[in-house]
Order: structure tokens, then sequence, then C-alpha cells
């Protein structure tokens, strides 16, 4: 018996560890991070940084302002979900509740394989399929905004898709049999009973999505241009946050350097944000079905 | 007779033992892309010719090479640029292994044969725009740049831009591509209309096997004998940069002897860059 418990103990702590490690891991790279990058802020405005067009880190006299990569990302993120909500919705939906097993089965592993699928492929593809139609349909280089968009939008789709199925295969039976008992069709029952039940859900997805986005950058590192301006339309060349990360990392020194981990606090403030509001939504969306199963 | 024999044999070994161990040990060496194709044909034969050896080359761009160089992540660097005063003062020694030419590259549709070395300037400045103000044709002009890690970058700028424009932080136009590698340059370059770009002769050739087109600049083709005879404004050194000057017996410095010697000038060759001339 001693032993079981002492077995049963170290079981249990070593399981603690490994929990320990992934929290620690959080703690570790928000604290070197938030380290490397503050010193900036000793130097440049936070105004400046945030509110200045002006990136010239190695000019005579450096200036640092990400203000165009804060609207490139946003910019980017934005038409991406934009494109895939409306499709992804659809998708999710479909699979929900109105594909045969059949055909769900297909279009699931699809999407799993899309989800699967590398994002240096997703930038491969962009190049030579997405930059071009875009040139030609829409003039330019065809390294813009609306590329990096269409590239993202591809990649965020099976995010949406799942979570949008799983909210809607979380609901109660009883809300579909209800509607449609009361005479509903099934379109009506989907379109007011359901999507509206499980919208928070959806709105979660929406925003894991959306941080998929905002976090993706060898995809749109080849596709987007890379040119360090305000982008002005959806055919103007662009870089994002992260672009800018990885085009400066592997040389910047000095002040240089610290700007790039400032710019990567900005991005991990932004991420933060979202998934504090994915959290909060789902909070609402479990005390919601609890509310429908006690009711 | 005998004796003797066994003597030589002893002595072979211990022979062959001593250079075993004045070349072994395992080395990470990296930097320009451009100089990526001669270290590591060359690492291929250095390796098979002294098996105690493991060494790679990481192709990382000619600042940040050096940057990892001085920081003591690597041993050995290889620069397309000179070297700048800052690095020079921090002990890097640059001991030049091969020529290079720049060679301007432009999408097959801009049909046109050759540049001034002024319009190629305003073209990168971003103030001229368009083909047709360079005797092209009526197409807007993409600009293909490089970032500012890579030592092509820093040639291109010392070479045709820097007597125009002397701040380089505003020489180059912001509306441009902005590429990593001399192969990307390629593939953007031959995908891309209107296009033009700069990457190192070598690379040159995939830009003309894709359909793309080289430029003349001021009237000179980037051809071999023109960079040796200097006539291409757009020759430059290779380098192989150590901290510190190389010293005798080390890895470092039997590689970089490697390169320079006749064998190593052939790799050059193969390669598609240009041997130094014997003095």
């Amino acid at each position: 018996m001693k032993r079981q418990r002492a077995l049963e103990k170290t079981i249990e702590a070593t399981l603690f560890g490994a929990a320990a490690v992934s929290v620690l891991a959080v703690i570790l790279i928000t604290v070197f991070l938030f380290q490397s990058g503050l010193p900036l802020f000793g130097k440049v405005k936070v105004s400046e940084f945030l509110f200045s067009t002006d990136w010239a880190p190695t000019a005579a006299t450096p200036r640092f302002g990400i203000l165009s990569f804060i609207v490139g990302s946003f910019s980017v993120t934005g038409l991406s979900l934009l494109f895939a909500v409306p499709v992804g919705l659809a998708v999710g939906i479909y699979l929900a509740e109105l594909a045969e097993k059949k055909n769900s089965r297909l279009i699931r592993s699809a999407v799993e394989l899309l989800a699967g699928i590398p994002s240096v492929i997703y930038g491969l593809f962009g190049i030579a399929v997405i930059s071009a139609a875009s040139r030609t349909l829409f003039g330019g280089s065809g390294y813009s905004v609306l590329s990096a968009a269409i590239v993202l939008a591809i990649m965020t789709l099976p995010t949406i898709i799942n979570v949008t199925e799983v909210s809607l295969r979380a609901l109660p039976r009883e809300l579909k049999e209800g509607s449609l008992a009361l005479g509903a069709t099934e379109w009506q029952t989907i379109g007011k009973v359901l999507v509206p039940a499980a919208r928070s859900g959806i709105v979660a997805g929406v925003i894991l999505g959306m941080g998929r986005a905002i976090g993706e950058t060898m995809a749109v590192l080849m596709v987007g241009g890379n040119a360090p301006i305000m982008p002005t339309g959806l055919n103007s060349m662009v870089r994002t946050l992260t672009m800018n990360i990885i085009t400066d990392m592997s040389y910047a020194t000095g002040d240089h350097l610290t700007s790039l981990f400032a710019t990567g606090i900005v991005l991990f403030a932004f991420i933060l944000i979202l998934n504090l509001g994915v959290q909060l939504i789902l909070k609402r969306t479990i005390s919601q079905v609890e509310g429908a199963a006690g009711a | 007779m005998k004796k003797i024999l066994a003597l030589c044999l002893v002595a072979a070994i211990a022979l062959a033992g001593a250079f075993a161990q004045t070349l072994s040990g395992t080395f990470t060496w990296g930097g320009s892309t451009t100089v990526g194709p001669i270290a590591q044909q060359a690492l291929e034969q250095f390796l098979k010719d002294n098996p105690g050896v493991k060494a790679s080359y990481e192709l990382t761009g000619s600042g940040a090479g050096v940057k990892s160089l001085l920081a003591g992540q690597y041993s050995l660097a290889g620069s397309s640029a000179e070297l700048n005063a800052d690095q020079i003062a921090a002990g890097a020694v640059a001991t030049p292994i091969a020529m290079d030419g720049l060679s301007v590259v432009a999408n097959k549709n801009v049909k046109l044969a050759n540049l001034t070395k002024a319009n190629l300037a305003k073209i990168f400045h971003g103030e001229i725009t368009n083909w047709k103000n360079v005797g092209g044709p009526d197409m807007r002009i993409v600009v293909v740049n490089r970032d500012e890690s890579s030592g092509t970058f820093a040639s291109f700028y010392d070479i045709f831009l820097k007597s125009f424009y002397v701040d380089r932080t505003s020489a180059f136009t912001k509306d441009a591509i902005v590429t990593k590698e001399n192969g990307e340059v390629a593939a953007k370059v031959t995908a891309t209309p209107g296009s033009i770009g700069y990457v190192g002769i070598a690379f040159a050739d995939q830009v003309i096997k894709a359909g793309g087109r080289e430029l003349m600049v001021d009237g000179v083709a980037p051809t071999v004998a023109n960079v040796i005879a200097k006539k291409y404004a757009g020759s430059r050194y290779l380098y192989a940069v150590t901290k510190g000057a190389p010293v005798a017996g080390s890895v470092e410095k039997a590689f970089i002897d490697f390169i320079l010697s006749a064998k190593g000038q052939a790799i050059v060759k193969s390669a598609d860059f240009i041997p130094l001339v014997k003095k």
C-alpha cells in the first residue's frame, strides 16, 4: 500500500513538473522579450515608435517607427478574415448540419490536410499562382496586401471551419429538434436558431484564426513584397510586424536589435489581447450552454 | 632492410598521425550567400582530404556572417563586401579568395540592352519609375532589392549608388521588393514583369535560363574578361574573413590556402566565379 502511494505521489509530481515547464516557458519568453526590447524606450519615445512611419534603423541618425508595419499587419489580417470568415462559416455549417457522412469525411480530411501544409509551401503557391493572378487581374507588381491576404485567408480557413463545426455540434439537440417541431424549415433552423446559439464559439474561432494570421511570417514574407512603406491600397507592397523582425534579425546590432525585440513586444501584446478575448468569449459560451442545459 | 622498412612505416604512421592531429575538430563557418557555392564545393573536397575535420558553411549573409564571426560563433566567415571600419576595428581580417561581377538583371519583357550608371542609380533611388524614361517599353519599373545584411547589397550600393546618393539609407527607394537571397532575386525578377534586380554573376545564368535578361552597364557587358580587366563597373572581390590574421597551422588557414591553390581556384571557376589572377 505504502509503496503504491509513493508511486502515485511520484507520478503526480512528474506530471506537475511537466505542467510547470510549459508555464515556465511562457514566463521565460515574456521576461526575455521585455528585457531585450524595453531598453529601446530609453532612447526612443513610445509614441514615436508606435506612431511614426519612418523606419531607417541603420541610418546615421537611426529612426525607429513601426506604424507602417502595424498597419500592414492589421490590413493584411483584416482583409484575410473578410475572405476566410464567410467561406469558413459556410463550410463549418455544411459539415455540422448538412453533409452526408461520406462527403463530410472527405471534406474534413481535406481541411485537416490544409492545416498541415507548411507555410513555406503556401508562400511558393502564393508566388506562382496568387501573385501572378493578382498582377494580371489588378495590375501592380503582384506582391501586395491583396496577395498576402488571400494566402492568409486560405491558411486560416481550417481553424475557422473546425471551430464553427465543433461549436455547432456542441449545441444541445433539443434546440434543433424544437425548432423543426415548431415548423421551421431546416434553413430557418440553421440561420435563426443554431448559428446564433453557437455565436460565441464561432467568434472565438474567428479570433483564433486572426491570431494565426497576425503571427504568420514565412508565407506573407514571400508574397507581401516586404517593402518598408505604409500600404496605400490593395496593390501596395506591405511589410508586417513579423516580416520586419525576420528581415533584419540576422544582422541587426545595438539599438536596431533592441527595436526588433520591441517590435516583438507589440506583436506579443496584440496576440495577448486576442487570446484574452477568446477566453472571455469561451467562458461566456460555457455558462450559456450550462444555462441552457439547466433550463 | 626489414628494420629500415619498419622504421619508415613507423615514421609514416607518426607523420600521418601528426597531420591528423593538426587538422581535426568540428567547425561552423558561414556568411555570404554569394560565397556559398565556392565555400560548399571547396569544403566537400577539403573534408575528403582531411578526414579528421568536420565543418559546415551556413548561408546567413555577409553582415550576419561577420557578426557571428566576431561573436565567436564562427571561426571563419564568407563575405562578398569589403569590411567596414567597425568590423576592421573589431579585429576582422579579410583575405580575397575570388572575383565576382554584379549583374543587373531584368524581366524578359523589359526590352532593353543597356543602362547608364546614372540611370541605374536613379531607378534604384526611385527617381525613374517607368522603363520608357530610359528607352524601354512604357511599363512601371518594379525594383527588387536585397536586405541590408547582404554583401551584394553593400557592394551594389558602393559601386553604383554611392557616388550619386551619399546617405546609404535614403539611397534606395523604399517602394521595392526586399529579398533575402540571390536565388530569391532570380525567382522574383523572372516572375515579375517590369522588374529589375541585381545578383552575383554566378546567379545571372539562373535568371537567363529562366527567361530573364542581363543588362549592360554603360555599354559594357558583365563578362568574365570585362570583370578581370576591370572594364565592367560592377566588379568586386569575395573574401574569407577571420578574427585576426589567419593563424599558421590552423584549419581555417589550411582551408583558405586550399581555396587559393590551383585546385581551389578551379572550384571557384566551376562555381561560375572568377579565379584570382596570379600576380
